[in-house]
């Protein structure tokens, strides 16, 4: 089996962002940056109904308009509405004036129906169906083992809540979208994507074009998070464009558009009930769970659940446990896969009500945990972290911050799976001594260029930025998805093969017995005149998968204004071995504070009457800013025998879970509901004046 | 570009006659200088001339280029950078002036590019992240981005660089709350907070080091 | 956006003859054009008013101080003197948006902005401030709304400094037809008490120009809480200034912002304030008398204790 050397130059060090300079200059092209000679404008004309039969639209005057080139349906006929925000039509022409213009122009006809934008209102079962067919709540979906009844009678402590998390919005900057060149030779797509070859199997079935004919482009992208996987119906409406108006189309949706029908966190509403005996073992566990995703959920999804579902009760190991997942269909836009999905509610959810445990048994947080974690790696990471963050002398009874701005400490734990496989690389060595790297795999922002130079650098003793490398491009080797915490974990093992078996044949052809480092240029000269090309692919033994983490926070919560301000979150993390250090770390402190954003500011408000999202913008969908994040302190538990291991998601899981224990410990009151908002302590303090009736 | 056909003339004529009509009525008001008085408010029409709606000629002032373009008056600054001069390292991200990819600095201040008028730009100094680096070299603020790694995806970068860069400028020592009040109108998903306020510091002078502790699994007992 | 014509107007004269029915003044731009962009408002024509002479200028005095419509409040912010006499002002310049807003947003523009609610916001939204049937947020998402109001509408006025003027007691100057009016800030926010159609007072046409602040021997005081540490709304704000005579208050002025359509004042909160000195139990009864008649919404309710803390930090805060 392959090993990853032992003493490295920088691997595991700190070397900077190849692509940053790039980055910093302005000159990183990303998808919506793409200008190819004759580009149209696309723009999407949504659904003003949350709900309606659609009998005609009409472009004709949108054709109308000087500088509309195209102007197309996404379906022909009657149609039904399901969401506010569905995809209706699509116009391109020479500028953004010319589209907003026509969209403005396209006459649709239509039918409104009832709706259900609520959770709490669509489970009645006198809400209007979203599925004619189908109901809006599904059948539980349960798994039950031990005896429950039994064990909760035998528990010295029980403890029940109800707690409740909101929908999402991913909100990468770059918003999703696509340029796309559909001519008789084939389309080409610039995709802001987190999967090149995905949106390139999409584009092809989708549009009935060969997959060798489709080929797809994204060197820079603006973040994703788990909702850019497909071409979207976005992409496929930019194909559709360029084809009618016969020239490549530019369709980026608009910040508005991102809001509504391109993915989200589904919400969760978790009625938990949690038993332990006097020392705090945990005995018998009960979940009774619903939540939303959107159109597709509840009903509509046969298994059940129907994608709001996630693991119970998380991490921990209970030998009596009854969990019950009902999904919720309402007319809003799907979910889709949204960093680490699933486990941000479920440890929430479990980590919330373990401290309401421990508060009964009169344990210390860390104490229960140590006694139920199942992982011996988050045992010592419980014990490394509490130590850094001064666990000992920050803890206190809840409630007992004396003065209007109390403080708090909390703490929780997180698994993530990850793993790699299914990608290869190609090593291209010139006479000259550059060398280039190939792959098919795409940069999300985490640093998967970086990543491949360190690698490559080290295997060869060049310095990394004597390395090309490429990503990006279907015309690479292929490589997955960048999701699931996978990337790292895929390609690094590719690119040790590549550069390894490069190497090998570099030093056979040319003779030299180590071609690395000082001998590189004398021995690629040997080459003659033509480069030497040679694949690697994915090796077991150089990845791993499993992942484990803690966090603790700290808060000060100002009880008579309800502002919480958290002041630090100190992280353990277990990341295998780390390849590019510096944007490792950079990647704990992005998951952080995404988990922030969870756990004090973001939610989608959807309205009841008018079926809208009431903030579709970054004005009311709030995001968190400088002046909010906390001092993040990070130690990472290098494991450098388990190989390459992501870190992407585990980072983000914990985050906002730990900081709900700790606003419960500064008020000695819960908040059992994201985001936890001003509103909402004021209400927990039991200050704020109830409505007028 | 939208095709300069347009049915804006009658409301233009129609604001003449009303603007006209209004000339006469001062004129006649003050008779004693109404001379002079005409004479001003001819030299006020010629100043006060209505564009559009139709695309008409400006001249921007980019990185200390002069830019010759058309647009249309409702074509935003954001819209005739990134598309009619082809400088994108400006990022429309929200197109309503909340989250700060857009930044451009206005006579050296940091403006939401998307949220001011094209023509309305005009005869100010205009900065873009394309303008920051020099001869190749990359300004201190770039610089201490590379190196903190103050970016990830890098969509927002442009916009946080222009904040700092103006505030270097103004508060040439900022600490970190001066930082996070110019960076304010800054919005960054991937979560490069802390790093973005490193940068800065460190492009003040300030010496900055990682605090990670990296701890090998392996040598704990 | 819709296409438009523009012209710079050179004179207030000019501005006004300019402003036709289908025509919008044009300033900072912050407000409007988001407006545009969503379709909200779809004027034919902007004026722009921004280059008119006289309205750019910051204007010290003994007696008052005045300021242009056209002033950026970034300069409100960093002028040092604005800063020393004036702090409840610089405060509330300083909670504006952000700096990039706050370099371009004028004097002008911030107290002539509409209302932020998000039913009215909405491209696709007709509610009773957009002459729809009826006030959505009424008995929906009602969170950031009012707890003061005359009418159904339940928006909120969203100004910080019009919080801080009202505080420091200055006048309005607004170009109305041929005349020049001088406005109290309650004035100028009258109409928007009883009619939920308006933002302001405000007529079409009329023109905001200057702003006199009176210098007064005393101290003032804004501040705002906001869900997050900066770039955002206010859920609630206060500004309070007080002129005090050996240690005792002469007179008084406290703002509410954010829990109603106006800047909410209460003339019997400002006269229990007369005589006294300021401690934690007489703010406390003046946070009572201005909260005296809050009617609470479903979710508006925290705004209650929220401004009552915020109403004796502010007011603990003229006592230095």
């Amino acid at each position: 089996m392959p090993t990853w050397p032992k003493e490295t130059k920088y691997i595991g060090r700190h070397v900077q962002r190849v692509d940053g300079p790039a980055k910093v200059t302005g000159s990183a092209r990303y998808t919506s940056d793409v200008q190819p000679e004759g580009w149209l404008y696309g723009m999407i004309l949504r659904s003003r109904w949350p709900a309606a039969k659609i009998s005609d639209i009409s472009l004709e005057k949108a054709r109308q308009v000087p500088g509309i080139k195209a102007a197309i349906l996404v379906r022909e006929g009657e149609r039904t509405i399901r969401y506010y925000g569905e995809e209706l039509a699509a116009v391109a022409g020479t500028s953004k004036q010319a589209c907003l213009d026509a969209l403005r122009l396209i006459e649709v006809t239509a039918s409104p129906l009832p709706f259900v934008v609520k959770e709490t209102e669509a489970l009645k079962d006198s809400s209007p169906p979203v599925w004619e067919k189908s109901p809006n709540l599904s059948k539980p979906k349960v798994v039950e083992k031990g005896d429950l009844a039994k064990a909760f009678g035998e528990c010295a402590a029980v403890v029940e809540g109800f707690f409740t998390t909101p929908v999402l919005i991913h909100h990468p900057l770059e918003t999703h979208g696509n340029t796309v060149s559909w001519t008789d030779e084939g389309i080409t797509a610039w995709a802001s994507t987190q999967g090149i070859f995905s949106v390139r199997d999409g584009l092809a079935g989708n549009l009935n074009v060969e997959q060798s004919k489709v080929r797809v482009i994204s060197e820079f992208m603006g973040g994703g998070f788990g909702a850019k996987f497909g071409p979207g119906i976005e992409g496929a409406l930019a194909a559709r464009l360029s084809k009618a108006a016969k020239a490549p189309v530019k369709l980026m949706l608009t910040r508005f558009d991102q809001s509504l029908a391109v993915g989200n966190r589904p919400s969760s509403f978790q009625k938990i009930k949690l038993g332990a005996s006097a020392d705090g073992k945990l005995l018998a566990y009960e979940l009774d769970a619903y939540g939303t995703a959107g159109i597709g959920s509840g009903g509509s999804t046969e298994g059940g659940g129907g994608g709001a579902e996630f693991p119970a009760p998380y991490i921990y190991t209970i030998p009596n446990i009854r969990v019950s997942h009902r999904g919720v269909t309402v007319n809003a836009g799907s979910a889709r896969a949204f960093r680490a999905p699933g486990h941000p509610p479920a440890s929430f959810g479990m980590e919330s009500i373990l401290d309401e445990l421990a508060v009964k048994l009169n344990l210390d947080p860390v104490e229960i945990r140590l006694k139920n974690d199942p992982s011996p790696v988050r045992q010592r990471e419980y014990q490394l972290g509490a130590e850094r963050f001064g666990w000992k002398q920050k803890y206190h009874r809840p409630g007992s911050s004396p003065g209007p701005v109390k403080t708090g400490v909390g703490c929780a734990g997180a698994s993530w799976g990850g793993g790699g496989g299914g990608t290869q690389a190609e090593a291209q060595i010139n006479p000259d001594g550059s060398l280039e790297i190939r792959c098919g795999t795409q940069d999300l922002g985490t640093g998967t260029k970086t990543l491949i130079a360190v690698i490559a650098a080290d295997l060869l003793q060049l310095k990394p930025d004597q390395i090309q490398v490429r990503i990006g491009d279907t015309r690479f080797p292929p490589s997955g998805g960048s999701g699931g915490s996978t990337t790292a974990a895929s390609v690094s093992p590719a690119v040790f093969d590549a550069c390894t078996q490069a190497l090998e044949a570099l030093q056979n052809q040319t003779g030299v017995a180590d071609a690395r480092g000082d001998n590189w240029k004398a021995a690629c000269k040997k080459l003659g005149i033509n480069p030497l090309i040679v694949g690697g692919k994915w090796q077991p033994g150089l990845s791993s998968s499993g992942t484990g983490g803690v966090q603790f926070a700290e808060v000060e919560v100002d009880a008579d204004t309800g502002f919480v301000r958290v002041k630090k979150i100190t992280c353990v993390q277990d990341c295998g071995m780390v390849v590019s250090r510096l944007t490792c770390e950079s990647q704990v402190n992005g998951g952080i504070i995404m988990g922030l954003g969870y756990a004090l500011y973001e939610q989608r408000v959807m309205d009841s009457t008018t079926g809208v999202v009431l903030n579709p913008n970054f004005e009311t969908y709030k995001l968190p800013g400088l002046a909010d994040v906390p001092q993040i302190d990070i130690i990472l538990l290098d494991m450098p025998e388990r190989g390459v291991i992501g870190i992407g998601e585990p980072v983000t899981i914990p985050t906002a879970a730990a900081i709900a224990n700790a606003v419960a410990n500064a008020l000695g009151v819960r908040i059992g509901s994201l985001p936890i908002t001003p509103d909402k302590v004021l209400a927990a303090l039991g200050k704020t004046q109830a409505a007028h009736a | 570009m939208m095709d300069s056909k347009s049915s804006g003339n009658d409301l233009l004529s129609l604001t003449r006659r009303n603007f006209l009509k209004t000339l006469g009525t001062t004129a006649v008001g003050t008779a004693a200088t109404q001379v002079e008085s005409v004479a001003a408010e001819l030299q006020k029409l010629n100043a006060e001339t209505i564009v559009g709606p139709a695309p008409i000629p400006i001249v921007l002032q980019v990185n200390g280029q002069a830019i010759s373009i058309e647009v249309e008056p409702r074509v935003t600054l954001l819209d005739a950078l990134r598309n009619h001069v082809h400088l994108t390292g400006a990022k429309e991200v929200c197109d309503r002036g909340t989250c700060g990819a857009c930044t451009v600095l206005l006579d050296g201040q940091p403006i939401y590019a998307c949220m001011m008028l094209a023509l309305e730009a005009q005869g100010h100094a205009i900065t873009t992240v394309e303008g920051l680096a020099h001869e190749g070299q990359l300004n201190p603020v770039q610089q201490a981005f590379v190196e903190c790694d103050a970016m990830m995806c890098g969509y927002c970068t442009p916009g946080f660089l222009l904040s700092i860069t103006a505030l270097l400028k103004r508060r040439p020592h900022p600490d970190a709350d001066e930082v996070k009040h110019a960076c304010a109108g800054n919005l960054c998903r991937c979560g490069t907070h802390p790093r973005i306020i490193q940068a800065a510091l460190k492009a003040s002078g300030v010496s900055v080091t990682s605090q990670t502790e990296v701890i090998r699994y392996a040598d704990l007992a | 956006m819709k296409a438009f014509q523009y012209v710079t107007a050179q004179s207030v004269d000019s501005a006004r003859d300019w402003l036709g029915p289908r025509a919008s003044y044009l300033a900072g731009g912050n407000d409007l054009l988001a407006r545009m962009k969503e379709y909200l408002a779809d004027p034919d024509l902007l004026v722009n008013v921004k280059s008119i002479p006289g309205l750019a200028d910051i204007e010290p005095g003994d007696g008052h101080w005045t300021l242009g419509a056209q002033v950026t409040i970034a300069r409100i912010e960093q002028d040092p003197q604005i800063r020393k006499l004036f702090p409840a002002l610089h405060e509330a310049a300083a909670e504006v948006g952000s700096l990039q807003i706050r370099n371009v947003a004028t004097l002008g523009g911030n107290l002539a902005q509409h209302s932020r609610c998000w039913y009215y916001r909405h491209r696709d939204v007709v509610c009773l401030k957009k002459k729809g049937p009826t006030c959505f947020a009424r008995l929906g998402e009602n969170k950031f709304h009012s707890l003061f109001t005359g009418n159904p509408c339940i928006s909120t006025v969203v100004s910080n400094l019009s919080i801080a003027l009202a505080a420091l007691g200055a006048v309005v100057l607004v170009q109305q037809g041929k005349q020049t009016v001088r406005w109290s800030i309650a004035d100028l926010y009258a109409k928007a008490w009883d009619n939920p159609i308006a933002h302001h007072s405000l007529a079409h046409g009329d023109l905001i120009l200057k702003v006199e602040i009176p210098v007064e021997p005393g101290r003032s005081a804004y501040g705002q809480i906001s869900e997050k540490g900066a770039f955002d709304w206010a859920l609630v704000s206060c500004a309070a200034a007080a002129v005090f005579d050996d240690g005792r208050v002469k007179q008084a002025r406290i703002v509410l912002g954010a829990v109603a359509p106006v800047p909410y004042q209460v003339e019997a909160a400002n006269d229990l304030l007369k005589g006294k000195k300021i401690d934690e139990p007489l703010a406390a009864r003046a946070a009572d008398r201005l909260l005296a008649g809050a009617e609470p919404l479903e979710h508006n309710g925290y705004k209650i204790p929220m401004a009552r803390a915020l109403i004796q930090r502010t007011l603990l805060k003229l006592m230095g």
